[in-house]
Formats: C-alpha cells, structure tokens, sequence
C-alpha cells in the first residue's frame, strides 16, 4: 500500500477509535453542555430585544476570560486575582499590534494572548510556592501594578481617550458585534472543552492532586511548582486573548477598564459559578450580569449611579457561597441531577499487564543530616535489596522519618550518598527519583479531595508516561489514548493489589481512613517503583486492616519491590520483615534479620 | 339610502381626519447625553441639565416642521470617565437612533467614527483638547467649550506683560498632561517667563514638595493646569507655607470641590485667578441672568457648600449653557433640515446659528467646529468665595458681575 493510503487507513482508524472513544465517555452533563452552548449561540437572536448584542459579546469575552481563570482556580485551587491585568495585557499588546502593524486582527489577538501568557508565566514563577491567601495578595499586587502602570504612562495607554484600535476583518467576516459574540462563544466553548480534557489528563490530576494535598503529591513526585507556573501561563493566555479580541470589539484599549475590579469579578464569577465545572466561569458571568441589572435598579430607587452598588452586591453574592459552604451554582445544579439521574459507571476493566520495571539495589552510604545543632542522622548506610522487607524502628525522634526522607529526596542529606542500580540519586529531585523507581507514602492518611479510587491511584501513572502532556490531552492523539489505556490497566493492577479495584470509581472521601492509606499504597505502586518507602502504614489500623496490610506486603515483596517499612508496630515488623535496622539518636544501632528483633 | 350616506361621510370625514393626524404626528429628537455622571457628577450634572434645560423648552415651544411636531428627548448614560463605555454608549445612542449625541470627550477618539458612519454629530462640551476636534478629518465631530490652546494663550496673552516668573504646574491626570501640552505651546516664543515646569502628583496628599521646588526656581506666580482636587492641595500647600504668591488656573478653578476644600482658610481662595468661557456677551447679563434664572427654577442653584458674608455661595451654570446653546442649535438644524434625517441635520449644522444663552450667536461652519472662540475667554478672580471678573483684561474689564450669593 501507497504511503498516503497508508496515511488515510491509519487516519480512519484513528478517527474511528476518537469517536468510540467520545461515545463511551459521553454523559448526560456533556449532552446538558451541548444545550447551553446551542442556546449560547443563538442568544442574540433570541434576546436581541432585550440586551444589545455589543453588550451580549462583551460578556462572552468576559466569560472565556473567567473560564481561562477556571483553570487556574478550578485545577490547580490557586485563587488568582491578576486575571484582569491579564486580560488588559492582551488588550495593550494587541491594540498596538494592531496600530502600528498591517498583521490580521486574529494574529494580533494571538500576540496578545502571548504577551499574557509571558507575565502569567513570571506571575506563577513568583508565586508557585506560595500558600492560597499570598498568591491572592501577590495577586492582586499585580493587578494593581498594571492599573498604575496604565495610569502613569500616557504613551503605553493612551492617555483618558485610551488606544483607539484599527477594525479589520475576523476570519473572513465584517468585525460586528454579532461576529464577535458568536467568535467569544466558540472560543469560550473549546476553552470549556480543553478544560475538561485537561481536568480527565495527567496535567489536571496532578494539578489536582497538589491542590489538595501538597505533601502526598510531592511523594508521587507530582512538580507542584512547574504545574503551577503551567496553570498560571495558561489562564493568562486564555484572559489575553478575550482581552486581545475584545479590545476590536471596543475599538479602543481603556486603561481605566483592566484594574483590580476586573480581576476581582472574574474571581467572583468563577467562584460564583463554580470553579470546577467546565461551564461554571461562564454560568458566574451570567450571575454578574443579573447582578448589574439588580445594581442599576437599586441605584434607580436611590438616584445614584448602579455601578456604586455593583460591587457590593457581588461581595456580598461571593460573601453567600463561600459561607454557605462553598458550593457554587453549576457544581451544586450537576450533583442535584446525578442523584436524581445517576450516571452509568463504567462496566469494562481496562485489561493488559503493565511492563514491570526491572528491579534494582538501593544503596545509602553514611548518610548525615543535622537541624541547628541537632543530628537528625548520622552516618546512616543501608541496601535495600529486591524482594525484600526491611524495617526501620525505634523510639520517636530516632531519625526514621528523616531517613525517609532523605532517601524519597524531600530533604536534601549534609553528607552521604544514594544510588539505585547504576543511577546516581544524591541530587535528584523527589519528582526524578519516581520516576527513576524510588516511590514513598505519607504517614499520614492523606487523599485528593473530590477524586475518585481510579483518578486517586492514576496520578502515581504520571510520572512515567511520555506521550501524556497538556497538548496531546488537548488533541487527545492516539498516543495519548493508548497510554491511558496502559496507565488504567497498571492501575487497576495497583488497586487490585491493596484490594480497592471494586471501589475504583468510588469517590476517595467516602474510603475509611485504612481504606485511604491502602489507597495511597496504590497510587505509589502506580509510579511501577522498584523500591518502595513506607512510612508507618499501620498507624490506627484496626486488626483486620492489620492483616490486609500484612498481605499487600507479601505481596509487594513477591513482586519484586525492595521495601524499607518505617514502623511502630513491631508485630507487623516481626511478620514481614526480612531485616530490622534498629536506629537510636540517628544511628543504626542494631541490625537484625528474619524478623529477630 | 341617506342614512348609509351620511354614514360613509361620517366616516370619510373620520378618515380623513386620521390622515391629517398622521401627517402631523408627533416625533422625538433624541439627544443622548453620555458624560460621567457617576465619576465627576458635577461635570455629568452640568452637561445634562443644560440640554434638559433646552430640551423643556423647545418641546413646550414645539418644533414643527416637514409636516412633523417634534419634541426633544435627553437619554442620559454614564460614561465613567472610561473610553470603552462611552463606546458603548455611542453604540446605545445609535440603536436608539439618537440625533446626536453630547458628551464631556471621553471616548470621542475611539466613538466619533462610529458616530460618523450614521451622519450623526457628536458634541464636546466639556474638554478642550486640541486633537478632539478637527472638521476636516472628523465632519462630525463639534464643540461648544473653550479650548485648551485657546485657554493657555489667553493666559499667556494676559500673564506675560506682567514680567512674572511663572512656574507652571500640571498634574499627571490627563487634563494636567494636555495642559502641559498647551502651555508649553503658548510659552514657547516666551521662555524667560517660565520659571520651572513642575508635575504634581495627583495621589499625594501633601504636595509641599514641588511647591517648595516652585519657591526655589524663582517664581514669582504659580500657573496650575491640574484637577480641582489637586488645585486646592497646591494652594493649600503654597499658603499655609507662609507663600502669598498670585497663583492662576484654568476653570477648574470654580469646581465647587476647591472652595469646599479651603472653607476652612477663605482667605487663601482669595486672589485666586483662572480662565474660563466668558458668561455674557456684548448684548450685556439680560440674557445670561433669564438663562440661570430658568436653570434654577429647573433644577434648583448649585450649592458651592460655603458661604460668603453669610450668605449661600452658588455655582453659575456657565457650562451647563454650552450644553444648552448645542440642543438649541440641533433645534435649528433639524428645522432647517426639515425632519431628522442625519446626513441631512449634520450637513445643516454646518450652516445654522442661533442665539446663545449669553446673547452670543452660536453656529458652526464646514471648516470651524468650535463654537467658542478663543477671545472668549476671559478672567475672573476669587474675593470671599465668589469670583468677579478682573480689572486687568481688556475683555473681562467689560463683562458684568454674576451674582453667586443667594
């Protein structure tokens, strides 16, 4: 067969398992979808009595700007207040694009969208370390600094007249208002889509996942702060394009219209709406419009402007959803269908075995850590070999956990060394060691807020898929397919193994605290690790939990794994273990085998 | 037989009588006043009252003409000093086929295209930027305000035979940056008269600093382009410093918001000085003092918030007459052109003029579209609260004293 036939039969086949595949993953809330962008399109023609179709496209700009900032909010669950000086960033960029070049208004738009997406990514560099309240605050520092950078540089701006903005023609079609809304909504509607492919991807589990739990997360190797700079740059190209587009259907760039308002309705839309659904952002801009209308009749009945109330309503209106638990109009409207309308679950387990690692030794060599002037460890070696239980005990403060640490790489050592196999561990990143096979779980029992079993344990898959980042998530290539169909095989195998595969699409909150421990178990044991830290498992288990544990330990050490069991129970110790190391003011001070102790 | 006939009649009669009706039906001018109402109320207030003002008395008075009564409706919307708004709004107004639209000028540069592209005039009568204006490449585009060049050469024109050394201070707002413009214009042929060009910020609270930067370049008269706020913070700061130098300024001058913030020091408004749109004209205060008297029956004197002699200082509506003289003068065109048709009214703009509230004649031509000439403008200075025009103008010498206390 010809190359191009060859092209076009792989083509067809592709095509043919994409539209299997959107089959089987289509739902009652994608069909709900469908409807609202159907009656979102045909809006102006609907209400064009009512509300001017310049006014209906300003809000659909509004609203892909807020689901722009959706992904920041709703993913990563960082609450950015910079979205307006974004939009208005993509606003500048295009409109002296479009002033001082010839290029197209859609090239100009996409400039600007870059130029966002440029101070989306310095804004999440800055801040993506920082807790949820001091992203809020650098934030909204932002959104101030380019207000008054707006303010202060006539030449930049424009002055009080603004950027007046040279019309051309959008893809083909007079730039009207109409042709502007219809543009805003399909935009506004892909951005919802990508959303969606993205939160199901790796990107958005991972995203997700460090939102919710850092420390576990950062276990799993999850790059917390490259995800975060990743949400950031994101958001910011999705608000610099609405600003982009948006300035041609204003005709001019305002300076006095992308201050810290802005950013703090888009906020309050998203939050409003609800930043986890796909639609909430735009649902929330809909909310902010009935509010303007409440804020114009109020000012009517007090002879004042309506924009003096405007802004009190929607705080009080995000005052109400936060106290009342949070529970955003879109998000709250899909849960009250589910229970009405349950939705099916899936009926086929992925099937094929995933590819095992090949199992290797780790080797720690003198290892040293002091805090101030205390040793936390102190010349501490160890091998840990394949198909073998090692236990670390002793009393509280002898440095175990430290170990652990120092061996998953959350903490740097003073002194020492670590290899596994022929790779050189020492400097590598707790993200770099997961992905090489050295995979740890928290003593805590921690778990990812709203995910299921299955997404809870798909996050472990992460680290070692190639073909599973944001863009092909986005297209979702046949790669990317077949990976995740690899990625659920491994982890069903996973939760097969610690026992909650019947629960796989189970939100993880509705699992006992033993039942979120073995589920974690799973989720390291998704990464496909060669050796494998644990760091008190049987903390408050119960007798039958105890015996589960001890059979997945088995069963890990009969798989291969080399295990290093940080423990207090010394019965479970004696049970499994196959050498004991005994440490004592960061020492080992005893060393033991089979379970002798 | 008869019966069915005089039925017919009666209804022939009836019809006929509803044909004639219709013929004469009554229509609306609409005139869409977009300024910012919420932001600087006084500015907005001003602007729509005095289209108001008008719009009352033409519709009791009655238009009639191309067979049509007319009555005059004002549309009011908020621009908030804020560009795309008033975008917006232009883009409201001409939904509402609005036959012209009165605006303070923001926005102008980006909506007056948009204004165009129906035939429909957009009216300054408020800012007096140099570019905002220009017939040949904005037809539709008119102005009834005194302008920036004509402001800051008046100044000149009246400051520099006085030998002064003169620091000029302009905030950073945009009206503080135009003015600069202007004056450095005016004062170019004339550099010897500027002692330091100073920019105020318009945030500070205190603005000691460059007032004392003023006081060391030599000056001997401060010249400030800046907001009302900013303007009393300056003379706050030059007087309270134990500085009596004359200190000039532009018609933000008699924003009530200076005097309020010195009504605690009345003595440091008095002395001063600023240019402004005259009041009256050559025909004397008759017709301005029937135009404020109407004003205040309509809508009540503008309280300044200070008293002079005991007695309630108010506000002339010297700029609510700008808006006043355009809806009169629209009137006008729309008779002349026979109906509403907006080529039409625009191209009869161009070519009507009609009495102002002062008594000056009003009108625009194909190549002017400023309905105030630079001559003017006159001075005024402040003595106890109220401002009277100064002895030391050949023009101002000649205008009347306005009332300001009630």
């Amino acid at each position: 067969m010809s190359t191009p036939a060859a092209a076009a039969v792989r083509t067809g086949v592709a095509l043919r398992e994409t539209l299997a595949s959107a089959r089987e993953s289509w739902t009652d809330t994608a069909t709900a979808g469908g409807a609202v962008a159907v009656a979102a399109a045909l809006a102006p023609f609907v209400l064009g009595g009512l509300i001017a179709t310049d006014t209906l496209a300003s809000g659909a700009y509004l609203a892909l700007a807020a689901t722009g900032l959706g992904l920041c909010v709703g993913l990563a669950g960082v609450p950015s207040l910079a979205q307006g000086a974004f939009v208005g960033t993509g606003a500048f960029a295009a409109a002296h694009v479009l002033r001082h070049t010839q290029l197209p208004a859609e090239l100009c738009a996409l400039i600007g969208a870059i130029a966002a997406a440029g101070l989306g990514t310095a804004a999440g560099f800055a801040v993506r370390s920082l807790d949820a309240v001091r992203v809020a605050v650098g934030t909204w520092l932002l959104s101030w600094l380019l207000a008054l950078a707006l303010g202060a540089l006539p030449w930049l701006s424009g002055g009080a007249q603004g950027l007046v903005v040279p019309t051309r023609r959008l893809f083909g079609f007079s730039p009207t208002p109409l042709v502007h809304y219809e543009l805003a909504v399909i935009l506004t509607g892909l951005c919802a889509l990508a959303l969606v492919a993205l939160r199901r991807g790796p990107f958005g589990l991972d995203l997700a996942a460090a939102a919710r739990h850092r420390g576990a997360a950062a276990a799993l190797g999850v790059p917390m702060e490259r995800l975060r700079v990743g949400a950031f740059a994101a958001s910011a190209f999705v608000g610099g394009l609405a600003g982009g587009f948006a300035v041609q259907l204003d005709i001019v760039a305002d300076p006095t219209a992308y201050g810290p308002l802005l950013s703090f309705e888009l906020l309050v839309a998203v939050l409003v709406g609800g930043a986890a659904a796909a639609l909430g952002p735009s649902a929330g801009v809909v909310v902010l419009g009935l509010i303007a209308l409440a804020a114009r009749a109020l000012g009517g009945l007090a002879g004042v402007s309506g924009s003096r109330f405007q802004p009190m309503l929607e705080a009080l209106l995000l005052l109400a959803v936060l106290t009342t638990g949070g529970n955003a109009f879109v998000p709250a409207a899909i849960a009250s269908a589910r229970r009405l309308r349950p939705e099916r679950r899936r009926q086929s387990r992925p099937a094929g075995a995933p590819a095992r690692r090949r199992r290797e030794l780790l080797r720690a060599d003198e290892l040293s850590k002091r805090f101030g002037t205390v040793t936390a460890v102190d010349g501490v070696s160890l091998e840990l070999m394949p198909r073998t239980i090692t236990a670390l005990v002793g009393p509280n403060g002898s440095g175990k956990t430290t170990v652990l640490r120092l061996l998953a790489g959350a903490q740097p050592p003073d002194h020492g060394r670590i290899t596994l196999g022929s790779h050189e561990l020492t400097a590598a990143s707790a993200a770099e060691r997961v992905q090489i096979g050295l995979v740890r779980t928290l003593q805590t029992r921690a778990y990812f807020g709203e995910l299921t079993v299955l997404q809870h344990a798909l996050v472990g898959t992460n680290r070692t898929r190639r073909h599973g980042g944001a863009v092909r998530a986005l297209v979702s290539t046949p790669l990317y397919r077949a990976e995740n169909r690899l990625a659920e095989a491994q982890t069903f195998a996973a939760l097969e193994t610690v026992g909650l595969a019947a629960d796989a699409d189970r939100p993880a909150s509705e699992l006992t605290g033993a039942g979120r421990q073995r589920l974690m178990i799973a989720a390291a044991l998704a990464t496909n690790p060669s050796v494998f830290l644990l760091d008190e498992p049987s903390a408050g288990a119960a007798p039958e939990d105890l015996e589960r544990l001890t059979a997945i330990l088995r069963r890990l050490k009969a798989d291969g794994l080399a295990v290093l069991l940080v423990e207090h129970n010394l019965s479970l110790v004696r049970a499994v273990a196959d050498e004991t190391l005994e440490l004592e003011l960061g020492r080992v001070v005893r060393r033991e085998t089979n379970g002798r102790l | 037989m008869r019966a069915s006939a005089a039925t017919l009649a009666a209804l022939a009669l009836v019809a006929a009588g509803c044909g004639h009706s219709s013929a004469s039906k009554q229509r609306t001018i609409l005139i869409a006043v977009d300024a910012p109402f919420s932001r600087s109320p006084y500015i907005g207030n001003t602007i729509a009252n005095g289209g108001r003002l008008a719009s009352d008395q033409l519709t009791l008075r009655g238009i009639t003409t191309g067979g049509a009564t007319y009555r005059v409706r004002i549309l009011q919307l908020d621009n908030a000093l804020s560009p795309s708004r008033a975008v917006a709004n232009v883009r409201r107004a001409l939904r509402e086929h609005a036959t012209a639209i009165l605006t303070d000028g923001t926005g102008v540069d980006a909506a007056w295209r948009l204004a165009d592209k129906q035939h429909v005039p957009v009216c300054i009568a408020y800012q007096g930027g140099s570019k905002l204006v220009n017939p040949e490449n904005r037809p539709n585009v008119f102005r009834i305000a005194p302008t920036d060049h004509g402001l800051a050469f008046r100044l000149a024109e009246y400051l520099v035979p006085k030998r002064l050394k003169i620091a000029l201070l302009t905030d950073d707002s945009d009206y503080g940056q135009a003015g600069r413009d202007a004056l450095d214009d005016a004062f170019r042929t004339v550099p010897k008269a500027v002692a330091a060009r100073i920019t105020l910020p318009a945030s500070a609270s205190d603005l000691a600093p460059q007032v004392l930067e003023a006081r060391r370049s030599g000056a001997t008269a401060l010249l400030v382009w800046a907001r009302p706020a900013v303007l009393g913070k300056t003379i706050a700061a030059t007087r309270s410093a134990g500085w009596h130098v004359p200190v000039y300024s532009t018609p933000a001058a008699e924003d009530p918001v200076v005097r309020q913030q010195l009504a605690d020091h009345p003595s440091w408004v008095d002395g001063l000085t600023f240019a402004s749109g005259r009041m009256t004209a050559e025909l004397g205060p008759a017709p301005w003092s029937t135009f404020e008297a109407s004003y205040e029956t309509a809508f009540g004197a503008t309280s300044v918030g200070v008293k002079s002699h005991g007695r309630r200082v108010i506000a002339p509506p010297d700029y609510a007459m700008y808006s006043y003289d355009f809806v009169n003068l629209l009137a006008a065109a729309v008779q002349s052109a026979s109906g509403t048709d907006p080529a039409k009214v625009l191209s009869a703009l161009n070519q009507v003029t009609t009495r102002g509230a002062n008594g000056d004649e009003r009108g625009f031509n194909e190549r002017n579209h400023e309905g105030v000439v630079d001559d003017d403008v006159y001075f005024a200075r402040f003595r106890d609260m109220v401002f009277r025009p100064v002895g030391d103008d050949p023009l101002s010498s000649t205008l009347p004293e306005i009332s300001q206390v009630r």
